[in-house]
């Protein structure tokens, strides 16, 4: 089959359409996919992770993916970031070093995405925050790493990718599963198979609320990625299924999507212009802590 | 035994990354042993670069559901951890004890938020 891509922005209108991709696709097997790109007019880098999550499920379904007739802009993004190289396309340099690359890894990478960040979070802004800001947020992106193992049961791994701009000083790093989505995982917990979506991710972000059953207490990553956010004034965008939630601003909205994103993504924007020193709370003095 | 065992998370995990549930689990069934026996432990962060609430909940927080807090208190403590992460390991702590101390309570207590809206 032929699938035409429009224009992926990293909003709620992208994942709509990454959405209509998977939707388009869901009864393709063993067969081939060809993904017309002539239709996109621009393509947020970052994207590529919740792309590259969509199109693993076509290509687990015994599918040959191929992807064509991309625009000279997006191509040279493409290539540059790899997510292209994924589909048989030559690797681009990176000249101006402001692309934070698109990686598939399993949930057991833990190793490789330290790495990852290590190498490629250098040199994008960070270091002009101070060292307890890089620290922090290396900490909040592996929160959201350790959901996307802990939750989402992706067989097919997890997906990151970014990009650095450095006139606007903000960097976005996003995170893609292809799992069983927020929305899943709350109606086990509570044995409903009735919630849907938005109501699940309203109740995931609230502190202290976790899916985990047993002896484990959680449920504090969202709430640390969002108090960051907060401090750094950035901007969170969690997508799953069919919720889209924003915070943006200090300011928070939650919106039922028309499609069905088959997973969850979650995009952390930092505003690299912050040097503020970062601390979740007062000073806890040790002797205090338990 | 009463002497203070200082329990190395580094080498426990093998490195300076404690982010997965499951290292955490293994630093527990370090610790929990020791508190059970009456020890007092010291739980040493030395070496340790990046340290998550996920490693936290597994490590220290499900402790809070096999002792009392007061014995935790007595017992346990850390070292070698900066002001930063001890944040996070105090917010851990207090969600744990909010956690264990009603856990039904809390897991239901937004039963009535939810509607189905979809497929």
């Amino acid at each position: 089959m032929i699938h035409y891509l429009p224009t992926i922005h990293s909003s709620q209108d992208g994942y709509e359409r990454l959405a209509d991709l998977a939707k388009a696709t869901a009864k393709l097997r063993a067969s081939r996919l060809e993904l017309d790109c002539s239709r996109v007019g621009f393509f947020d880098a970052n994207m590529a992770a919740p792309l590259g999550a969509v199109l693993a499920r076509v290509a687990d379904r015994f599918n040959a993916v191929e992807i064509v007739n991309v625009p000279e802009l997006v191509e040279r993004v493409l290539r540059k970031n790899g997510f292209l190289t994924q589909f048989r396309y030559q690797p681009m340099e990176d000249a101006n070093r402001t692309t934070i690359p698109f990686r598939r890894l399993q949930r057991s990478d833990e190793g490789l995405f330290e790495d990852y960040l290590q190498r490629h979070l250098k040199g994008k802004g960070i270091p002009s925050m101070s060292e307890g800001m890089g620290k922090v947020f290396k900490q909040k992106i592996f929160e959201v790493f350790q959901n996307a193992v802990i939750h989402s049961e992706s067989e097919l791994g997890i997906f990151v990718c970014g990009q650095f701009f450095p006139q606007k000083q903000k960097l976005d790093l996003t995170i893609a599963d292809a799992g069983i989505g927020i929305r899943d995982a709350v109606r086990r917990f509570f044995g409903n198979q009735e919630i849907g979506s938005v109501p699940a991710i309203r109740w995931a972000l609230k502190e202290g609320h976790t899916t985990k059953k047993g002896k484990q207490p959680g449920g504090l990553g969202l709430k640390f990625l969002h108090d960051f956010a907060l401090l750094n004034k950035g901007r969170i965008h969690i997508v799953s299924r069919f919720g889209f939630y924003e915070f943006n601003a200090g300011a928070e909205s939650l919106a039922k999507m028309a499609g069905d994103y088959p997973g969850t993504v979650v995009t952390l924007e930092v505003n690299t212009a912050d040097t503020a020193a970062y601390r979740l709370a007062s000073e806890v003095p040790s002797e205090d802590v338990f | 035994m009463s002497n203070e065992v200082i329990v190395r998370v580094f080498d426990i995990v093998g490195g300076p990354l404690c982010v997965s549930a499951e290292d955490g689990q293994r630093v527990h069934d370090k610790i929990a042993p020791l508190l059970r026996e009456g020890n007092k432990v010291a739980l040493s962060f030395e070496q340790v670069e990046t340290l998550i609430s996920a490693f936290l909940n597994a490590a220290v927080g499900q402790l809070y559901g096999e002792f009392p807090e007061e014995r935790i208190r007595e017992l346990l403590s850390v070292r070698g951890m900066d002001a930063d992460d001890l944040a996070v390991l105090k917010r851990v702590t207090d969600n744990a004890k909010k956690y264990f101390a009603n856990p039904k309570a809390f897991d239901e207590a937004w039963r009535e938020e939810m509607g189905n809206d979809e497929e």
